[in-house]
């Protein structure tokens, strides 16, 4: 921004960087969220689940999704299967934006483009049906013509086959869950979204009820989002983002390095805007609050807690 | 889909089934039943009378200057014609044959001499040709009469009719066969008897026609008596009949009761009057005819109770209705809260919502149509006439069963997601608030209507629709109200329960909470009440009214009523007689008065005497009244006299009296409509004699059989308040109305019951939750217990009470569409309320609301069954 230069006006600049830009925001990203905001609000009472939150998956992805309870996890997974509705901002799946479909769009969208599995076993399966019947179920509610034979290489795939003529009663929680999965599958979705898979289940099930979810992702080509408190699994995937607040606030990526150890490195997430959430433990320990000092060096930025910066100059 | 859910809530469903089953079949059966109880109850009161009342007949005076009816073709040609003008209502009711027949004869005949014997006095002797008669009659003397002749006496030629007669006339005229009767005032004809008959079958209701036919009707006049029989004749002797021996045509149409209903009654009674008019039109030459028959009479007093029975079953069953939808509601929405997590997962995993709402709905379909199917059907077994209602009904409470999942699944999975959140509370929607002001407006605007504009048509003997809507929206509005109000009282109860006893506050904290309001319970058990309540005022009010008017009817215990004076003996035995506690000498008498010599009803009683003899009874007597003026009689006269001031009076003794005040009618001692004149017992001596009565009261139980058999003088009546109540309760109609109430009671307490079961059953997941929790905390078994009836029982008596508030405010919104009088005899005016009863009945079925709520509470369930309970629901 040298000002000796031709007389270029700021907007004349302002216009030039417009048409420079790059690729929109997530384009090309197979889930997209940003800036989503969900508001619950009943009787005049405002809870925000959701307060701006960013995340950019690509397709393929296998991601898990951690925070603390109430983070706005759970809610995030509802509004990506399509069950809730967000207040404001933008959620893009598969191409189709989420607050801009009609309850018809939804239906659609939901029969073909997500599955998605709830945390109480109970709750994904009928308990009067079979593993079979169960997986065909949304296949018959999206009004498709039943094949047996996809439900049970569905099922074979997540390694129920056996289970396939049992009802849930006569199945495990572990085995339950993985056919819930299969449940999830059933429509060929292109995203499967999967809240606490694990949450019921003892360490050794869990690792198998997570390998089922890798096997869809693997095998199908499937998109898979996984919210989680399960350490296990968090370590078991490329990708693992935090929520705090209802914001994305950490990543961390996992990489094999040539020596075949997993590395894992954590980032702070850092927003379009440029806003930045400090790990809480990393404040408090250095009883930043309100105001803390930002300096600009060579290769990165400093944070001072307030009183200690001022009292260095 | 759905009949995998049926499969799998099998038990809900079965609930929802029987109570389906069991609304339609009360439902179909009810209205059946009753419009029978009403055509049984037409029926008596037609039996009531003879056929002479209830057939029709068409009378035709001989005109001395109109041809007479010389042929039985004329006769018959004219019945067919009568026959083809009846209005087409009337045509289904007249049958032919029955007691329908035609004739001719003479009234009040006198045997002016006989031939070749001696003549006796008081004889009269009518003359009768009547179609079929001779059919019903069997000749055990002689022969039945030949054809008509003539005779000559005394140089005249006189017509000779032979006749038949009833064979006691034979001994108590003195007659024999062959004995010739001259007859007219000129003895202008001769009447030889051929022939004694009896009757083959003296029930016969032909003979309610032909009275004169079948005895010998003994007169007495004055100290003499008089003998009247009629004669049967031959066709031949209509040639010779003249008018000038007071000569009747009569065509009867005989009227088939059995076709009369409760439903055609009033177009029945219509349709006479108009038959009535029509006949009036016709003329025969100088004389007209006229339409005999009492049927429109009897019809009209009978649908006068039939439009006070109409409504106040029509209420009774709207509140049925009412409460057999709010119980078959409480199980269909039992079920769908059942159906809920899986009909959701479905919704969520891609159902359309019609097609989940469908699904829904067609598992409480199969559930409850074929069981409401099944119900109607059944309710074919129960004899009586299809009534609208009858068809109309059953489908409510199936329509309930179908359409509250439907509505109910719509609603909640409109959204695929409906999450509460804990942390946000819920606040009633203004828009909920509106549409409860606006029923509750509604109901009273409908109450004020009703009782300014009163009812379509009264005299219909069809209740208005309206007023079944009425109560039923009022009874809405009454339980909306009570759903606002009652955590107001609780929270007051909570406070004053103080936090020391645990179970108490827990449970009036649950309670007011609102977790386990369910409007539905309420609107099940408010209405329940109410209509039992309502039941047992107005059965109450019947039986008051009824007991009133048998006082009224009597004027004490007993009356005894003689045409002469009654000895002061006979008095004296009936005040011996035990039971008998006190005798009041009563003289009644007429006397002309005043200018225009009218006639008044003098009655001389000791009124301060009857006063206390009455005390303790519905009959209020007035006070004697006070003071005397010189010579004059201080008396009480009817409001019409009080102008008269002084006047005199001719009965008992010529004596001048004086208006002290006015009476406005001496129940049982004179006639309501009669002007009166009470005068003190002392006024009632013959000149120079002692006091004479022509009645006596009685106070004290004596039976009319001792009383009658204590007077011992002829030409008495005895008159008993328990024989008035016994002829006032036998009415037909009011074991109809009695019996809908203890009915319709009977099933709403059922309902009732079923309702609290169903409410407990409905919010046992989450009370099993919180008692679950409470347990771990150190609650024992029998707190939990009574926490459980601690938090259903304020629902129960708040619901009791308002319903018993409702139930004793309904005559009062009905009341015009409820007149008693026709059930107590008389006018009634106003609708005695007793509470008593009403209470005891609504405490009663609080009580055993409450005690089912215990005894769900107590049935053994494990607590572990429990914890397993609260964690997967």
């Amino acid at each position: 921004m040298s000002s000796g230069e031709a007389p270029v006006t700021e907007l004349e600049e302002l216009e030039e960087r417009a048409r420079r830009a790059g690729p929109a925001f997530g384009e090309g990203a197979h889930i997209l969220c940003d800036n989503l905001v969900r508001i619950y609000k009943t009787g005049g009472v405002e809870v925000v689940a959701l307060q701006g939150l960013d995340l950019l998956i690509d397709r393929g992805e296998l991601v898990a999704i951690v925070g603390p309870s109430g983070s706005g996890k759970s809610t995030l997974l509802n509004v990506l299967s399509g069950l809730d509705l967000p207040t404001a901002g933008v959620a893009r799946v598969a191409g189709m934006d989420l607050l801009a479909m009609s309850a018809k769009d939804r239906l659609r969208y939901r029969r073909s483009i997500v599955g998605f599995t709830w945390q109480q076993t109970a709750r994904n399966l009928l308990p009067y049906l079979t593993a079979r019947e169960n997986v065909l179920l949304p296949v018959r509610l999206a009004g498709r013509r039943e094949h047996r034979g996809h439900a049970d290489e569905l099922l074979e795939l997540l390694g129920v086959g056996a289970c396939a003529g049992r009802t849930p009663m006569e199945m495990s929680g572990g085995q339950q869950q993985r056919v819930a999965i299969a449940v999830a599958l059933a429509n060929r979705p292109e995203v499967v979204l999967a809240d606490e898979p694990t949450g019921e289940l003892d360490s050794e099930t869990s690792e198998e009820v997570f390998g089922a979810l890798r096997a869809a992702n693997r095998e199908l080509g499937v998109t898979v989002i996984v919210v989680t408190h399960d350490p296990l699994v968090a370590t078991q995937v490329d990708r693992t983002v935090g929520i705090r607040d209802g914001r994305t606030s950490s990543e961390t990526l996992r990489r094999t390095s040539t020596e075949g150890e997993v590395i894992a490195e954590e980032y702070a997430v850092l927003d379009r805007v440029g806003r930045l959430q400090l790990p809480r433990d990393f404040t408090s320990a250095l009883n930043m609050e309100r105001r803390v000092r930002l300096e600009l060096e060579r290769d990165h930025i400093g944070v001072w807690p307030a009183g200690q910066g001022d009292g260095d100059e | 889909m759905p009949f995998t859910l049926l499969r799998a809530h099998r038990g809900t469903a079965a609930v929802l089934a029987v109570l389906a089953f069991s609304a339609a079949l009360l439902l179909a059966a009810l209205p059946r039943a009753f419009e029978r109880a009403y055509d049984g109850a037409l029926g008596r009161v037609l039996a009531g009378g003879g056929a002479d009342l209830t057939d029709l007949t068409v009378e035709l005076r001989a005109h001395p200057l109109d041809p007479p009816l010389t042929d039985p073709g004329q006769f018959a040609a004219f019945d067919a014609r009568v026959r083809k003008a009846l209005p087409p209502a009337l045509r289904t009711v007249v049958v032919p044959g029955g007691t329908g027949h035609h004739g001719a004869w003479t009234y009040g005949t006198p045997v002016t001499g006989r031939v070749g014997e001696r003549m006796w006095t008081g004889q009269f002797f009518d003359l009768a040709w009547l179609t079929g008669a001779d059919r019903r009659v069997r000749y055990v003397e002689g022969a039945a009469p030949g054809p008509a002749g003539h005779v000559t006496l005394g140089g005249r030629d006189v017509v000779r009719y032979d006749v038949g007669v009833i064979r006691e006339a034979a001994s108590m005229m003195g007659l024999r066969v062959g004995t010739t009767l001259l007859l007219g005032p000129k003895g202008a004809l001769a009447a030889r008897v051929t022939g004694f008959y009896e009757l083959t079958d003296p029930k016969d209701p032909f003979w309610d026609h032909n009275r004169g036919v079948t005895h010998v009707d003994v007169r007495h006049v004055g100290t003499s008596d008089q003998f009247w029989v009629t004669a049967l004749t031959g066709p031949d002797a209509l040639r010779f009949l003249k008018p000038d021996l007071d000569l009747r045509y009569t065509w009867v149409l005989g009227v088939d009761r059995t076709a009369l209903t409760a439903g055609t009654a009033g177009d029945a009674a219509a349709a006479v009057d108009r038959y009535d008019r029509l006949l009036a039109g016709w003329s025969s030459g100088h004389s007209s005819y006229t339409l005999h028959t009492s049927l429109p009479l009897m019809l009209g007093g009978f649908l006068k109770q039939l439009a006070t029975a109409g409504t106040l079953v029509l209420v009774v069953l709207g509140g049925l209705v009412l409460v057999a939808v709010g119980v078959v509601a409480l199980a269909a929405r039992l079920l769908t809260d059942r159906m809920a997590p899986a009909l959701s997962l479905m919704r969520a995993r891609g159902g359309g919502l019609a097609r989940v709402a469908a699904t829904g709905a067609a598992v409480a379909a199969l559930a409850a149509v074929p069981a409401a199917l099944l119900g109607y059907a059944a309710a074919f077994l129960v004899p009586g006439p299809l009534t609208p209602a009858a068809v109309l009904g059953p489908p409510v409470p199936a329509l309930a069963a179908v359409a509250y999942p439907a509505v109910r699944l719509a609603l909640t999975l409109r959204r695929p997601l409906r999450e509460r959140r804990a942390d946000v509370a819920a606040r009633p929607s203004p828009r909920r608030v509106v549409a409860e002001v606006t029923v509750v407006v509604l109901a009273l605007a409908g109450a004020y209507l009703l009782r300014t504009r009163g009812l379509a048509d009264p005299s219909s003997g069809r209740a208005d629709p309206f007023l079944m809507a009425v109560p039923a929206a009022l009874t809405v509005a009454a339980a909306l109200v009570t759903l606002r109000l009652y955590p107001y009282p609780l929270r007051l109860a909570l406070r004053l329960a103080g936090r020391r006893r645990v179970v108490a506050f827990l449970g009036l904290a649950r309670a007011s909470g609102g977790g386990t309001a369910a409007p539905l319970p309420v609107l099940v058990l408010l209405p329940a009440l109410a209509v039992a309540v309502f039941g047992s005022v107005v059965s109450g009010a019947i039986g008051e009214t009824q007991q009133a008017a048998a006082w009224r009817q009597v004027g004490a215990s007993a009356r005894i009523e003689a045409e002469t004076d009654i000895p002061p003996a006979a008095a004296a035995r009936v005040r011996a007689l035990p039971g008998v506690e006190e005798v009041l000498p009563v003289a009644e008498g007429v006397t002309h008065i005043g200018p225009g010599y009218r006639a008044v009803r003098v009655v001389a009683v000791d009124l301060a005497a009857y006063r206390r003899m009455t005390g303790g009874t519905p009959l209020t007597v007035p006070a004697p009244p006070d003071g005397t003026s010189g010579s004059a009689v201080p008396a009480l006269v009817s409001p019409s006299l009080a102008g008269l001031g002084t006047f005199e009076i001719g009965w008992p003794v010529r004596r001048t009296v004086v208006a002290r005040g006015t009476v406005g009618g001496l129940p049982g001692l004179a006639p309501a409509a009669d002007e009166i004149v009470v005068v003190p017992y002392s006024v009632a001596t013959r000149t120079g004699t002692a006091p004479f009565a022509t009645m006596l009261l009685v106070r004290g139980d004596a039976s009319r059989a001792a009383l009658t058999a204590a007077v011992d003088t002829p030409q008495t009546l005895v008159v008993t308040v328990a024989d008035a109540f016994g002829s006032i309760t036998g009415g037909p109609m009011t074991g109809v109305v009695l019996a809908a109430f203890a009915v319709v009671t009977a099933a709403l307490a059922a309902y009732a019951l079923v309702a609290v079961v169903l409410a407990l059953v409905a919010g046992a997941a989450d009370r099993a939750r919180a008692l679950a929790y409470l347990r771990t905390l150190g609650l024992s078994r029998r707190q939990a217990r009574g926490l459980t009836v601690v938090e259903i029982a304020p629902l129960i008596v708040l619901a009791s009470l308002a319903g018993l508030l409702l139930g004793l405010a309904l005559p009062a919104a009905v009341a015009p569409g409820v007149d008693l009088s026709p059930y107590a005899g008389q006018p009634v005016e106003g609708f005695p309320i007793t509470v008593g009863t009403p209470a005891l009945l609504a405490g009663g079925l609080a009580a055993a609301a409450v005690l089912g709520a215990l005894a769900y509470a107590t049935a053994g369930r494990a607590v572990t069954g429990v914890l397993r309970l609260g964690e997967s629901a």
